[in-house]
């Protein structure tokens, strides 16, 4: 480790611990809406002041830091991702068998279509929900459900609004896979709002 | 393929059930459908007014979330704890 030296010229340019104050809370921030968990939310932040460290950069202005911090931070969150995705657990398989099998037909001349009691229900002014704090808790009750690698294909498609192609080779997975992984989370999403929000709003 | 395999693959996505119809419609948010399976969706959608609204659904969903990104991380803590800044900046003197 090396002294503090007060004629050094680096003092003036990006000090790390500077950043911790001024970008922290903002990283957290988005760290912690894709990673769901405080705690990996810190430590993602953590590594991204560590990998900026080493990169060594320094920047005229305090937003092309922050824009420079954040590419930084999404790297990391898709790493984690990526090492996420390779580990699959019996609940994501029950996931990945279910399909609402219990709201088509079974077999026999309708086989596959919805059974009507339970098909997808009207939804009157959907868009006034979006007003509501409980509304959003509920959302966030139900995507907290959907198993992590589909939950982060579902953030980096429908939230950041990358395209399939970005998300297929952040997270390496074919695209194929991707598309079945993003029609379960809307599949379940919809499923979740309509029993625990927008069928008891009548 | 031969003529009657292409016949029959044909048919099938010109006549999709409701679970084929869902998940056309949701591929068909990330990428362009083959010409057939586009004909067949839309011929469902003509006649069936469940699937017209688990599409209307899924985009809202989708749509919700993208433009409303602060309320969907709600008001929970969203800023770093004092522990978690002090071990970040110690962490971060240790590797100068």
């Amino acid at each position: 480790m090396q002294a503090e030296n007060p004629s050094n010229p680096a003092t003036a340019l990006s000090d790390p611990e500077r950043w911790v104050d001024e970008h922290g809370d903002y990283l957290f921030k988005v760290a912690l809406l894709r990673l769901r968990d405080p705690q990996k939310a810190e430590d993602a932040v953590q590594e991204t002041f560590l990998a900026a460290l080493k990169g060594g950069k320094s920047f005229q202005g305090r937003s092309a830091e922050k824009s420079w911090l954040v590419g930084i931070l999404k790297n990391k969150i898709c790493d984690h991702y990526r090492k996420a995705s390779r580990e699959t657990t019996f609940t994501d398989l029950d996931f990945y068998t279910d399909e609402e099998s219990d709201r088509f037909v079974a077999d026999g001349l309708g086989q596959g279509g919805w059974i009507h009691e339970r098909g997808p229900q009207e939804w009157p002014n959907a868009g006034e929900s979006l007003d509501h704090a409980l509304f959003w808790k509920t959302y966030r009750e139900c995507a907290g459900k959907l198993p992590e690698k589909v939950a982060a294909v579902f953030n980096l498609r429908e939230v950041d609004g990358l395209d399939s192609k970005e998300v297929c080779a952040l997270l390496a997975i074919s695209e194929s896979n991707l598309w079945v992984m993003l029609h379960r989370a809307r599949m379940a999403l919809r499923r979740c709002l309509e029993t625990n929000w927008f069928g008891k709003q009548a | 393929m031969n003529f009657w395999q292409k016949l029959k693959s044909d048919g099938a996505a010109l006549l999709p059930n409701c679970r084929e119809a869902t998940r056309a419609q949701s591929e068909r948010l990330d990428r362009p459908l083959p010409r057939t399976t586009r004909i067949g969706l839309w011929l469902h959608l003509l006649l069936c007014r469940w699937c017209r609204r688990y599409g209307t659904q899924i985009r809202f969903l989708g749509r919700a979330a993208h433009d409303h990104q602060d309320e969907l991380a709600g008001a929970a803590p969203t800023t770093l704890s004092v522990e978690a800044r002090q071990r970040i900046k110690q962490r971060l003197h240790e590797e100068k």
